[in-house]
């Protein structure tokens, strides 16, 4: 957090402005391949946008989202780009933040001139038929001008095998899928069974484009985005986890943070404390081997306890690594799509670290997991 | 009542008629009797990124120079408004608490705070004014650019 001085009693007004694409006029007939959006803090990263960042971090990460007029053809229940969230296309936010419009053309040339700068780049489909063509159309463009590794968040109702498979001739990297929502049911109720229809989105769907995913592109090639808050019990997300792991597939972990005016808009964002536990146990099972009968749960499939050696979970706490932001790495390995202040605001405590906590973060850290309420020392199974 | 004195410097409409502190890129006007207004200038603006949500600090708090009048949360950026003299808030302007966005769309328009100044604090502020306002700004717009902040 930045130092405000002396503690003083501040008083805000109920002015706090939610951040939309502005500024940029009509959007009618920016569609892509020819215009993107990107992230705010891409654009700040390749200066379309004037800006800094409330700690001294570098953001090499790139993000981009297909464009279209008709916008994105499914109604999740907590997303910014729902169809039924009321307000035009244009003017929505996705994830909470600012996704301006930019042409193509000049993004591209903007990251070639800056790719010793760049660390990830990342291309966000949304369900509508012409995503798939358009991203590939954005791809090669990207390919013949840039060198950083390209991943792509995919729409899988627009996806199969084959056409996973162009991607991966086409030079992308990795490929990310916005399961979301862990269960079966959860799934089907938040985006499946949905006032504007489910527009193919289906859960048999999505675990067969990761499947197919992890087989084009290989162990550690996949990642699942998995939502912390929509509903999901921690043993829920534990079975996630350990089954993607078992597959060689990464999860992402996202903190749920309400999207005004969605149908999830009144739902408070998850409490921190379970947030860090989360990452941490996702941490554990994905980095030193845990599985489920090193965590148990309540009746109701909260965590209440956490089996294993001291010397091995301090250390994974102590190392920071598992509170940093989930994100497909740079070339070396490095955090690559670090999303700073994607799902918390700047004066919020960082819910993800795009930088290795710093001590004091980590003093933080500590008090929000409030690891002796649940740890059982020495019975690593 | 004065008309007020513009330039332009660096891609910026500035008032050249206004002091400003040289740090933290708050105006200040002379409104007599001890009492001056703040406000933020336009490179103080644009740096921090879009503007998300203004707090003050109560009106009758003693403020020192450099010390918080109230906070700037932008999109990825939160940090402190400096006072840029020592004093005591007298008032604070509720409709840019209320809508941030009009200090955008106007900074020289909307003053955030008014203050009484401390005796003796308009002699130990560190205020750029007069003939060197122009100079100091473009300065001023060349680091932030040579620092990558500001948009090309």
């Amino acid at each position: 957090m930045t130092d405000l001085g002396a503690p003083v009693e501040l008083r805000a007004g109920p002015g706090r402005r939610e951040l939309t694409v502005t500024g940029e006029g009509p959007a009618a007939a920016r569609v892509s391949p020819d215009w993107v959006r990107i992230s705010g803090a891409s654009a700040m990263a390749l200066r379309f946008r004037s800006g800094r960042f409330g700690r001294e971090l570098a953001s090499g990460g790139i993000n981009l989202l297909l464009n279209y007029e008709e916008g994105c053809r499914s109604d999740c229940a907590y997303c910014g780009l729902a169809r039924t969230r009321p307000g035009d296309y244009e003017d929505k936010s996705f994830i909470r933040v600012e996704w301006p419009l930019v042409r193509t053309d000049e993004l591209v040339e903007r990251m070639a001139r800056a790719e010793d700068r760049l660390t990830r780049l990342c291309i966000s489909m949304v369900t509508s038929p012409l995503a798939y063509r358009h991203t590939c159309v954005i791809t090669e463009q990207i390919r013949s001008a840039v060198r950083t590794p390209l991943s792509i968040l995919v729409a899988p109702p627009t996806l199969n095998r084959a056409k996973l498979e162009q991607f991966h001739e086409l030079g992308v990297d990795m490929i990310g899928v916005g399961l979301d929502a862990v269960t079966e049911e959860l799934f089907r109720s938040l985006r499946t069974e949905v006032p504007a229809g489910g527009a193919g989105l289906s859960w048999t769907k999505y675990w067969s484009v990761v499947d197919d995913a992890r087989d084009v592109f290989g162990p550690w090639k996949v990642n699942c985005h998995t939502l912390v808050g929509l509903g999901e019990t921690d043993r829920d997300l534990v079975e996630t986890f350990v089954r993607l792991r078992e597959r060689e597939i990464f999860s992402y972990l996202f903190c749920f943070n309400p999207e005004p005016d969605s149908r999830l808009g009144g739902r408070p964002k998850s409490p921190l404390r379970r947030w860090r536990r989360m990452q941490l146990v996702k941490h554990l099972i994905e980095s030193a081997g845990y599985d489920r009968d090193n965590f148990g749960f309540d009746a109701a499939g909260n965590l209440e306890l956490l089996r294993g050696t001291t010397s091995e979970v301090e250390a994974a706490v102590a190392d920071g690594v598992a509170f940093m932001t989930n994100g497909c790495p740079g070339e070396q390995g490095e955090p690559g799509c670090t999303r700073p202040y994607g799902s918390y605001r700047p004066s919020e405590q960082f819910r993800d670290f795009p930088f290795r906590p710093e001590p004091g973060d980590m003093r933080a850290i500590l008090d929000e997991l409030a690891l002796d309420d649940i740890f059982e020392r020495e019975v690593r199974a | 009542m004065e008309r007020s004195q513009w330039a332009k410097v660096g891609g910026y409409r500035m008032r050249t008629d206004l002091a400003y502190d040289s740090e933290g890129h708050m105006w200040v006007e002379r409104l007599g009797g001890g009492r001056v207004r703040v406000g933020l200038d336009p490179l103080g603006l644009e740096i921090n990124g879009t503007l998300a949500q203004l707090a003050m600090i109560p009106v009758g708090t003693e403020v020192q120079r450099g010390e918080p009048l109230g906070s700037l949360e932008a999109e990825k950026f939160v940090g402190p408004l400096r006072a840029p003299l020592s004093g005591v808030v007298a008032a604070t302007n509720d409709t840019v608490v209320e809508n941030p966005g009009l200090v955008e769309q106007d900074p020289f328009g909307c003053w955030l705070v008014e203050l009484e100044v401390l005796p003796g604090s308009v002699e130990d502020a560190e205020l750029v004014e007069g003939p060197s306002v122009p100079g100091w700004f473009a300065e001023q717009v060349q680091e932030y650019r040579d620092k990558g902040v500001l948009a090309e």
